[in-house]
């Protein structure tokens, strides 16, 4: 997928995040299955919400792990939003 | 004793009362047999423990769930809890204002039946009319914002309307269309013969669905829920037996599924009795099938019995007398041969048994 930088991605509505208390994990849930997501998964999660641009979501993301290399926090991102969107969890 | 292992899918079946009488029902043949459902408190304190044990989805079923008068608090009390909260309902009681009502009490997703695409097929299956406000409840749903599952159980009658129920679901504006090919328990065994599709049908059906599965993708989801008579695959029984899922009936009857009261000898206990914890760790019949050392040959030596646990262990019962034997469907199986049969066993005349009251007495006499 090519990263086209001006897509603000935006959650289905049928998914949402819930933390798991029994294995300490943020867990996206839809209808009839759920992802576990390690940490940047989640942060993601948390920035689709059709506000921020993919720019904007590295952006943060570096923000967050200071020391991370900007290119592969994008293709982080990319690979990401790739395998939810198809499974449909990006409107 | 192994570890239990952790819950992560409660079905409450909260009524068996339904306005339709769907030939297919999943619901026990004898059902009017079942008395004094679940109180609101009752259910309420099932779901708390439900998400302490672990359960993630909670599907809302029944029956017509909606005929509950407590079904906002109830949604009410799952969203309190976190669980990811579906309703499956046949829609004809719902209208704009309980819609409403449930999204504000945070429902998540709705999961409605249609019989088919064509008002005359669907209606003959329903036993009741019921196609059009099923369709107007369809756009209410997407209207108020809900995530909406269109599932059509599929059968001889309608198994040729697939590519108009692809249609149908594009022009709701669906996110999900299950294609769910009847499983023949309770009702669907009742009526078998006249519910098989042909071979030739089934394989037409299949490969329009496979298709449509990588056009759609990403946009429209369409899981194809096979019939294991005509795929020839054994299904992994509920992913393993007491593993990952669970079903409360009306009464609190904790199952392992929802068909499961077909295999004699199992005593399910009920949350009446019991913490919900303690029926799933410890219940006799939540333990019957658990891992494989219940196993006889050819399953306890087969590679595949971490995939597909065996098969279906009511279908096995209902097929070869014994709920530990390999599930016939499975070509590997010494009574394969009845499976051959029976999918062959597709009756274009035969009368249809609708599911009602009044068939339940005649069925459940003996």
């Amino acid at each position: 997928m090519n990263a086209d930088h001006t897509w603000r991605p935006r959650l289905a509505s049928r998914a949402r995040l819930k933390f798991d208390p029994i294995a300490q994990q943020e867990m996206l849930l839809f209808p009839e299955a759920a992802l576990a997501l390690n940490e940047t998964g989640a942060a993601i999660v948390r920035l689709c919400d059709g506000a921020h641009s993919i720019d904007e979501i590295v952006d943060q993301l570096s923000k967050k792990y200071d020391n991370a290399d900007r290119d592969a926090l994008m293709r982080e991102v990319m690979d990401f939003l790739a395998t939810i969107r198809a499974r449909g969890l990006l409107q | 004793m192994t570890t239990t292992p952790r819950p992560y899918t409660l079905v409450a079946e909260l009524t068996y009362r339904c306005p339709l009488r769907c030939v297919y029902c999943s619901n026990p043949v004898d059902f009017h047999r079942s008395r004094s459902e679940l109180s609101t408190g009752e259910w309420r304190r099932v779901f708390s423990q439900a998400a302490e044990l672990g359960v993630m989805q909670l599907h809302l079923s029944g029956g017509e769930p909606v005929l509950r008068e407590d079904l906002v608090e109830l949604i009410q009390h799952a969203r309190a809890n976190d669980l990811y909260t579906n309703l499956i309902t046949g829609g004809t009681l719902l209208d704009e204002d309980k819609l409403r009502r449930f999204r504000d009490a945070g429902l998540d997703h709705i999961q409605l039946s249609i019989q088919g695409a064509a008002r005359e097929s669907a209606e003959t299956i329903a036993g009741v009319g019921s196609h059009q406000k099923k369709l107007d409840v369809a756009q209410l749903i997407r209207k108020i914002g809900f995530p909406l599952t269109l599932n059509v159980v599929i059968h001889r009658l309608n198994i040729v309307e697939v590519p108009e129920l692809i249609t149908l679901a594009l022009e709701l504006g669906a996110d999900r269309l299950e294609l769910a090919n009847t499983q023949f328990y309770a009702w669907a065994a009742e009526n078998r013969r006249a519910l098989m599709p042909t071979r030739e049908d089934y394989d037409r059906a299949e490969e329009i669905a496979r298709a449509a599965i990588a056009k759609y993708r990403g946009t429209l989801e369409i899981p194809f829920v096979h019939n294991d008579y005509l795929s020839g695959e054994p299904k992994p029984c509920m992913g393993g037996w007491g593993r990952s899922y669970m079903c409360i009936n009306p009464t609190g009857a904790v199952m392992p599924c929802h068909a499961a009261a077909v295999i004699p000898g199992l005593v399910f206990e009920s949350i009446r009795d019991n913490s919900l914890e303690k029926i799933w760790r410890d219940s006799p019949a939540m333990n019957a099938f658990r891992g494989d050392d219940w196993m006889m040959e050819p399953c306890r030596s087969c590679e595949r019995k971490t995939i597909d646990f065996g098969g279906c262990r009511c279908q096995a019962f209902m097929l070869a007398g014994n709920a530990a034997e390999a599930d016939p469907i499975c070509r590997l199986s010494p009574h394969h041969g009845i499976v051959e049969s029976m999918r062959k066993d597709s009756a274009a005349d035969d009368p249809l048994i609708y599911r009602d009251a009044k068939s339940s007495r005649a069925l459940s006499r003996s």
